[in-house]
């Protein structure tokens, strides 16, 4: 590590305690993690299938509840800078650890009785969920290159782990491989980049750079070719991880092909984080050089946002139309991080926060559809207002909002990022943002077309019965060796007849699109508190105006 | 002060706009065979409390009266305003009556997922009212976006042909123009704030002390120009109308072509004008050509199409043009003429379709022309309301419509004569294909399928209380004027060319407007160099004003 | 030596890894190339850990180091179990999905 010089004499005044302090406190909402994912390790040992199909997942939402409890606790509390520096768990990394972590409990609520956990075994791949979880909790506080790298891998390769987690089937083994390739070249840009920053200011804290850049006079980050190379590196890697244009060709891909569970956690969790951490390394670490990186940020943005609402207009599978939204919807937030004012980075919070109620609810919908129908075609949807009103409106809902209809928490959260934008000299990209919500509209009310004006007839219901989750593709598998005791028993099971109950929804997935439904509206109409929860982002960033 | 001050309520508007939503709720915890029965009698509610409002409204005080105004998001400076003025206290009232009307119309049939479709139809009163009492910018642009969702549905779910197609292309050509208008309303409010160094406030009031750069203006200007030209709409923005109003039930376009029409051109008196009041002089004769269009390319595709339904669209496409060229008269017989003519064809347009649905019912389901004729042979009383119709959509002399295509005319003679003259080609237009709508439906030979028989119950529930409100309107059309005037003077006064860029007529008008006070003084704009002491308070800062902008022409 | 030249080795060796991802097919080969881009920053970091003479950049290129190998052995083991489904080993033939 750098020698920090308050770190320093922090340390020879203790010099008489053995070993280095250890801010449990400030640790806690990590720790909590790490401490709940080797218990559910441990525990998916259990040779009872009942403990490991219900325990486990019990326990892992009692770790994530358990971060929750302590993220709460510290919030608001003084920014504090631990582990020599290398972590510094403010209002910023908090609320994103929050974000992150509802989108986990989500997940799990998601994944309860799919096919992914039974295949991949409960421990494991709750275990792998809860890593990764912790991964976001170190990136969004990292306050250095090398605990930057670090969170973003242990972020990352759980996920490579769980895209696969279906291995039975041909799209999740791609999908996973596919994450890994791409995510890897990700992380190398990245960690070159980070190289050369580290090599053009002899410095690895945030805050040793942010001084160093503030103090050079003259040149700056156009003179100085190793520290450009080394930004433009970095904007490479975390576009791959934020999937942004034009770096997000696997985003649709790999989220058709990945389980639905993790899908739903990828698209908010991992987006939530990497926008965070975006938004500490450019709007602190780099704040200096606002002038220098902002435009080519701008321009980042704007063409996500077109190449992702124009990619999502032809999409017919669902998973593949949010994966494109979600391009969009990063490129919204990152024009928030563009005008790198606390306006901006309040805005962009506000966004993130949206985009997470916003999703979940339609990702259990989709949950629901691939288990009723097995699959999830667009035109499947048809007749869902009839069977299950409640999945229905969650996903209407989500679809309004996601298209920022007011009334809903999307049309707050893109007025915030167009005041900001305004406010903060960048009207055209604003009208960008509009242009793209106007295309937008395009693939979201065809959704909703599809759920409310398709005739109700007989055609859902009989997809539903001829397709369901555990039909012909499964037993067709041959047995391989590793596969969980439950994954058998579930092939062998076959695919019966649905009952009734199975068509409304699963009680977890109607919990979670009907909650997450009613957020969106709820905080739509009263997007106080929430303004006050992300005001707290901007003022965590140092030296914005 | 010689005007009194506003009135008070016993009732807060909020009340009156979010009742139809909640009756709707209400009525779709009701078995579904009587929630339409139950929500037409129960909107006679929200129509009692519009009434009770405008009975109480002050018609000679021309600011915003019946305030609520409650801090919705304040990090963001957005309120939760509404008010009344003369503005929209009759297109309230119109509101109220459409929907009652509508709902009484669908009460008596059978509809569909009954639930869902009032629930809608519910939805979209609150939305229609908040829109026309929105006195925030913010809260205007929310309320306008969210009166498209219950059309979607309405379209999408229970209209006819081709109607998933229809429902898309229609939000997304309002919607280009509405989140337009989000990015210009969100824009005036912070350059309005930045200019100025107050904190953000998106209030009509307070934004109409707040004037915007000459430059930044005419932008914004755009921004709302579009998203009201296409809600309306005109030419060329019109490519939705068509398939929209033609697969739309039939409840649904009336007050869609009444009302949600309305409140495009609305905003153009409430907002545009006394916003950007520069603007509005700059772009005064790009509008009066779009009118102009409209106006003629819409009376040409009335006369030939073969639709009933289409007739009377591409009619309230060519009323739309007459409000537009009204307004963009900058003139105030112009500008009252328009707000009486949206109360009129708000009426007329409604219940000529209502009239078209009872039409075709009778000529086999179909609404074609060439399928219909001698209708009127067996049902006298149904000929006898359409001719009450068709006399006032083509501004027959007496009726009310004649009046405000008058004052429209009037207004525009007086700023651009050559306009004028040509948008009265649109007048005599109407004549024909109103009355060849009339005669091919109701005379003529007897069409193949026709069945003739007098109106129903069913039918006469809604066109019977609308063509008595015409009538009423024919003989009392001072009902809206009375209403309006004030306001309306009020705020076209900045954009006003005539009255208010010269000096001469400025020093003229100062007697009138010194008088004036109230909380949304529009005039008290920035001082500037060179003003004239003499003057006091207020009228040196209208004085100040005016003869800058007629001076420099750039004012602030 | 001037420094400069480790650094000049180093972008050389992430370029190739660069280029290799895009074009090569077999997955072994594209991990490969992982690697070497990988091991292109553990040179730089290398290279500038001894130019600002802290420990900083060569704990940094451990821990790349500790990630690579973890990267790898995911990496593997994805391709082990997609061999056993006797799917194509070749990230072109793998169209199940189309990007």
């Amino acid at each position: 590590m750098n020698a920090h010089p308050y770190a320093m004499s922090f340390l020879l005044a203790t010099a008489h305690i053995h070993g280095p302090h250890i801010s449990w406190a400030e640790l806690s909402p990590i720790a909590v993690l790490g401490v709940g994912a080797l218990v559910v390790l441990l525990v998916g040992l259990a040779s009872s299938q009942m403990v490991r199909a219900r325990l486990v997942p019990t326990l892992t939402l009692v770790a994530i509840a358990g971060a929750i409890g302590t993220e709460i606790w510290r919030f608001s509390h003084a920014p504090q800078t631990i582990v020599a520096g290398a972590l510094r768990i403010d209002d910023l990394a908090l609320i994103a650890d929050l974000v992150c972590a509802v989108a986990a409990v989500a997940a799990v609520l998601l994944a309860w009785r799919a096919r992914a956990p039974r295949e991949a075994g409960q421990g494991e791949f709750h275990s792998l969920m809860l890593f990764s979880l912790m991964g976001m909790a170190v990136l969004v506080s990292a306050q250095d290159l090398i605990t930057l790298f670090l969170g973003l891998e242990l972020l990352s390769i759980p996920l490579y782990v769980l895209c696969a987690a279906e291995y039975r089937r041909e799209g999740s083994l791609e999908a996973g491989l596919k994450y890994l390739i791409i995510g890897s070249v990700g992380s190398a840009t990245l960690v070159y980049g980070l190289a050369l920053i580290y090599g053009a200011t002899g410095q690895t804290g945030f805050g040793a750079v942010a001084h160093v850049l503030a103090s050079q006079s003259g040149g700056g980050l156009l003179g100085d070719p190793l520290l450009l190379t080394g930004i433009a590196l970095v904007i490479v890697g975390f576009a791959f991880k934020a999937s942004v244009a034009p770096f997000h060709q696997w985003t649709p891909d790999v989220y058709e092909g990945a389980p639905t569970a993790i899908t739903a956690f990828m698209a908010t969790a991992t987006k939530a984080a990497a926008i965070a951490v975006f938004l500490r390394f450019f709007d602190f670490t780099l704040t200096a050089e606002h002038v220098n990186w902002a435009p080519a940020l701008a321009a980042l943005a704007s063409v996500t946002i077109i190449v992702g609402n124009v990619g999502a207009l032809g999409q017919s599978s669902l998973k593949r139309l949010l994966g494109y939204s979600g391009v969009a919807q990063a490129g919204y937030m990152l024009t928030g991080l563009v005008v790198g004012t606390r306006l901006g980075v309040s805005a962009t919070m506000f966004y993130v926060v949206a985009y997470l109620l916003m999703n979940l609810g339609a990702f259990a919908v989709i949950v629901h559809q691939e288990r009723v129908s097995g699959s999830d075609r667009m035109a499947a949807l048809s007749g869902l207002g009839r069977r299950s009103p409640l999945l229905a409106w969650s996903l209407t809902i989500a679809m309004l909002a996601l298209a920022g209809i007011p009334g809903t928490i999307g049309f707050i959260g893109k007025v915030q990022l167009i005041h900001s934008l305004v406010n903060g000299g960048y009207g055209w990209l604003a009208i960008v943002l509009v242009v793209g919500a106007m295309i937008s509209l395009g693939y979201y009310l065809r959704v909703v077309a599809a759920i409310w004006m398709t005739p109700a007839d007989a055609r859902g219901v009989a997809v539903a019965g001829a397709g369901p989750l555990a039909g012909a593709p499964v037993a067709a598998f041959p047995p391989i060796a590793g596969g969980s005791p439950e994954a058998d028993l579930q092939a062998s099971a076959g695919g019966g007849a649905l009952g009734v109950e199975r068509l409304t929804g699963d009680p977890e997935l109607l919990l979670v699109a009907g909650v997450f439904g009613a957020l969106c509206i709820v905080f739509g109409v009263i997007p106080g508190p929430v303004f006050e929860f992300v005001a707290h982002a901007g003022a965590a960033l140092v030296g914005l105006r | 002060m010689i005007f009194a001050h506003a009135s008070s309520a016993p009732f807060s508007l909020s009340i009156l706009i979010w009742l139809p939503l909640a009756l709707a709720l209400v009525c779709a915890a009701l078995p579904a065979r009587v929630t339409g029965r139950a929500l037409a009698a129960l909107s006679l509610l929200p129509l009692a409390l519009a009434v009770t409002f405008v009975a109480n409204f002050n018609s000679s005080y021309p600011f915003p009266q019946f305030v609520t105004d409650h801090s919705w998001i304040p990090s963001l400076g957005i309120h939760y305003a509404l008010a009344m003025n003369g503005l929209n206290v009759s297109l309230v009232l119109l509101t109220t009556v459409l929907f009652t009307v509508s709902l009484a119309w669908s009460a008596l049939r059978d509809i569909e997922r009954p639930r869902l479709y009032y629930f809608w139809l519910g939805l979209a009163e609150s939305a229609v009212l908040g829109a026309f009492l929105a006195q925030d910018l913010i809260l205007f642009v929310a309320f306008f976006d969210l009166m498209l969702i219950p059309f979607y549905f309405l379209v999408g779910s229970w209209g006819s042909g081709e109607r998933v197609r229809a429902t898309i292309k229609m939000v997304i050509y309002t919607a280009v123009g509405s989140f337009l208008m989000l990015a210009a309303a969100i824009a005036t409010g912070v350059i309005a704030a930045g200019d100025h160094h107050t904190a953000l406030n998106f209030t009509f009031g307070a934004l109409e002390h707040l004037p915007v750069s000459r430059t930044d203006g005419e932008w914004l200007f755009l921004g709302f120009a579009v998203a009201f030209l296409v809600k309306m709409p005109v030419v060329p923005f019109h490519g939705w109308l068509a398939d929209a109003y033609k697969s739309m039930p039939i409840p649904a376009v009336a007050v869609f072509s009444g009302v949600v029409a309305k409140v495009a051109s609305y905003g153009f008196l409430q907002i545009v004008l006394p916003l950007f009041p520069q603007a509005s002089h700059h772009f005064q004769v790009l509008m009066l050509i779009i009118a102009l269009v409209s106006i003629l390319w819409a009376t040409a595709m009335a006369f030939t199409t073969r639709d009933v339904r289409l007739v009377i669209a591409y009619s309230s496409v060519a009323q739309m043009g007459f409000i537009l060229l009204g307004i963009f008269s900058l003139q105030a017989p112009g500008a009252q003429g328009a707000l009486l003519q949206m109360l009129n064809h708000g009426l007329v347009t409604a219940a000529a379709f209502f009239i078209v649905a009872a039409v075709a019912a009778r000529s086999g389901g179909s609404e074609r022309m060439d399928d219909m004729g001698g209708i009127a042979f067996r049902a006298p009383l149904l000929a006898t309301l359409f001719l009450i119709v068709t006399l006032a959509n083509l501004a027959m002399p007496g009726s009310s419509n004649f009046i405000g295509e008058f004052m429209i005319l009037l207004g525009t003679f007086q700023s651009h004569l050559a306009i004028a003259l040509i948008a009265s080609l649109g007048v005599v237009g109407a004549a024909f294909y109103g009355l060849r709508l009339f005669i091919g439906a109701m005379h003529n030979r007897v069409g193949g399928r026709v069945q003739s028989f007098e109106i129903k119950r069913s039918e006469a529930i809604a066109i019977v209380p609308l063509c008595l409100i015409i009538l009423v309107l024919a003989f009392y059309p001072q009902f809206g004027l009375s209403r309006s005037q004030a306001s309306v003077n009020l705020a076209i006064a900045p954009a006003t060319t005539s009255a208010f860029r010269g000096s001469q007529s400025a020093a003229a008008l100062l007697p009138t407007f010194a008088s004036l006070d109230g909380p949304a003084g529009w005039w008290a704009y920035p001082l500037l160099a060179g003003v004239s002491h003499s003057l006091p308070g207020k009228p040196r800062r209208i004085y100040t004003y005016t003869t800058a902008s007629s001076g420099s022409g750039s004012g602030q | 030596m001037a420094l400069d030249w480790y650094l000049a080795v180093s972008a050389l060796i992430f370029c190739i890894g660069a280029g290799g991802v895009l074009v090569r097919r077999n997955p072994l080969v594209v991990l490969l190339c992982l690697e070497l881009m990988l091991n292109a920053a553990n040179l730089a970091l290398i290279t500038f850990a001894r130019m600002h003479g802290g420990e900083a950049g060569q704990i940094f290129a451990l821990i790349v180091m500790v990630v690579a190998a973890c990267e790898v052995t995911v990496g593997l083991g994805l391709l082990v179990a997609i061999s056993r489904r006797n799917l194509p080993i070749d990230v072109d033939k793998l169209h199940e999905l189309n990007g």
